[in-house]
């Protein structure tokens, strides 16, 4: 931490996105390190200990989901932001499993990664693992076990669409934070459809019919209305 | 009717009947398990194998001749395939190159033009003094960074659909439409604008299709989109669903200017614009990815335009029944 500032470490080799991300993030009251490649992320990670790392993917030397798998292999739970660059599903799964606490499309809106950041953030429990680490996620009754993709409701197994299981995997790993369509769409779906919202509101439909949960009294399931969703009940991860 | 000779000669020789029907077929069917066995062999074998048995030898020796030619016709008339499907392959990949090419020419294009955009944005915002100027430089910076975002979203979601397995679960047609047409309502550049979704109450219930919501939402919204885009406001845009027992089909119909019949053929292509697409704001593959969804989906899509009385557009989506 410097002057009571948040610190981020951002590595990127892109100087065009790390020249023009630090200083905004600076003004938004972060102390920045940048860094252009995963092996002195690393080094610097170790060094500074900073609030929250954000890797790009694709980098030289060690590329950042290598970087996310050392740094979690040294037992370093710092909260990680990945900056996706490929718009492929398995990556996108793949940044979930592997560790990272969030993950952005590029190319995204600096004040999407500023809310990124805050989120991940305010969640985050130093030292301890996150959510979005966790095999098995439990809220109540519901359980869903993200390595089988199966998610099960007082012991009996909901039958979910891929898709509806994803956004209840995306909410379960943001618990207690407003989601909104939009991003459930950028990080389930990979690219914004002109009709996502809709998209997205069938399939909350359809998990909320598979959870018997009530919009207007929801038990998981909350609706931010002009805004998006919120899960609600309390999540523990184990695994 | 048959005497005892002739009957004893037919039993001799059809054992070597099969046999040289077997050769040949194998001949015909699996040159390359027997590349050295020709046509000559089939013959020279039919006659030493029917010599073996008395007196068949010159039954033998005719019937394996006959093969021999049937199989030189048929080895004939499937060389001549060959070379067909030969030059098929060699006109196809001549094609791809240049579709390749073209794509690549109207990647440049559809690049170039709102980065050119960006940099006069950035020149005028570092020179502008007035507020105002500099505000609408912003304006048109964001719109060029727009433009751009949208160009690599959709080349994203045609790779993607290349890439990934399709989701396959039972879809309600009529429910599909009335979201794409709620969503086409709610856009704000073609409010008030006149769309009618037209669902037949037979059968009933409507039948079901099997496929991913969200990309034959996808579709169907880029047609009605695509509509709204090339018409005015007067003019009306229906949205149809038929089936015929076999398939569903799903129209979206407008009453605009209509497509040029140069165009017709090239307007699923990957970044394509017709004639009177090029001032218009959009992609250049919606038409593509439409095209890419419908034959993920067993099926297809077409379209009938007139620019001529009764003028107007239909795109045609076909998907086969549950």
């Amino acid at each position: 931490m410097s002057l009571d500032r948040p610190t981020i470490l951002l590595a990127d080799d892109d100087p065009t996105i790390a020249d023009s991300l630090a200083p905004f993030l600076e003004r938004a009251g972060y102390h920045v390190l940048v860094v252009s490649d995963g092996m002195s992320a690393l080094e610097k990670a170790q060094a500074h200990h900073p609030e929250l790392i954000i890797l790009d993917v694709l980098m030289p030397r060690m590329d950042g989901r290598e970087t996310l798998r050392r740094l979690r292999k040294l037992n370093i739970w710092t909260p990680t932001i990945l900056l996706t660059q490929v718009g492929e599903a398995s990556e996108r799964a793949l940044a979930l499993e592997e560790g990272a606490d969030d993950y952005l499309n590029k190319p995204f809106d600096p004040h999407e990664l500023l809310a990124r950041i805050r989120a991940v953030l305010r969640r985050a429990r130093p030292g301890e693992r996150s959510l979005s680490v966790a095999w098995l996620l439990t809220a109540n009754e519901l359980i869903l076990d993200r390595r089988a993709r199966r998610a099960s409701l007082s012991g009996e197994t909901l039958v979910l669409t891929p898709k509806a299981l994803a956004v209840l995997e995306y909410l379960m790993t943001h618990p207690d934070e407003a989601v909104t369509r939009e991003r459930l769409l950028d990080a389930v779906w990979g690219w914004e459809y002109p009709a996502g919202t809709r998209t997205v509101d069938t399939r909350m439909a359809e998990l909320r019919r598979a959870l018997d949960d009530d919009p207007t009294e929801p038990r998981f399931i909350e609706t931010i209305p002009g805004e998006g969703y919120r899960f609600i009940a309390p999540v523990h991860g184990e695994g | 009717m048959f005497n005892k000779r002739w009957s004893t000669y037919l039993w001799y020789t059809l054992p070597v009947l099969v046999g040289l029907i077997l050769l040949a077929l194998a001949q015909v069917f699996f040159p390359i398990v027997s590349p050295t066995l020709s046509t000559f062999d089939i013959g020279i074998a039919g006659f030493v194998f029917g010599a073996t048995i008395r007196n068949a030898g010159i039954v033998a020796f005719i019937v394996g001749f006959v093969i021999t030619a049937i199989v030189l016709l048929i080895r004939s008339w499937d060389q001549r395939h060959i070379s067909q499907a030969q030059t098929m392959y060699a006109d196809y990949l001549e094609e791809a190159e240049q579709k390749r090419r073209h794509f690549l020419r109207r990647l440049d294009h559809e690049i170039k033009n709102p980065l050119t955009g960006l940099r006069a944005a950035l020149v005028n915002l570092q020179e502008a003094r007035a507020a105002d100027e500099r505000w609408q430089a912003q304006q048109n910076a964001g719109k060029a960074v727009e433009r751009l975002t949208r160009l690599l979203t959709d080349l994203r979601k045609i790779a993607d659909l290349d890439e990934r397995p399709i989701e396959r679960y039972s879809v309600d047609v009529p429910d599909l439409l009335d979201d794409v047409v709620d969503a086409a309502r709610a856009i704000p550049a073609y409010e008030g604008r006149n769309i009618s979704l037209l669902i037949p109450k037979v059968p009933s219930p409507f039948p079901m299709i099997i496929g991913d919501r969200d990309l034959l939402l996808l579709a169907v919204y880029n047609l009605v989109e695509n509509a709204l885009k090339f018409t005015a406001g007067d003019d009306s845009v229906e949205v149809r669903a038929m089936e015929d027992g076999k398939a569903v089909v799903i129209e979206v119909a407008d009453s605009g200017a209509g497509i040029a019949s140069e165009d017709i053929s090239k307007i699923f292509e990957e970044l394509y614009r017709g004639s009177n697409a090029r001032s218009t704001e959009g992609s250049g593959l919606g038409l593509a990815l439409v095209h890419r969804i419908a034959v993920l989906h067993g099926g297809g899509v077409g379209v009938r335009s007139s620019q001529n009385e009764p003028r107007g557009t239909v795109f045609t989506v076909r998907l086969p029944r549950r």
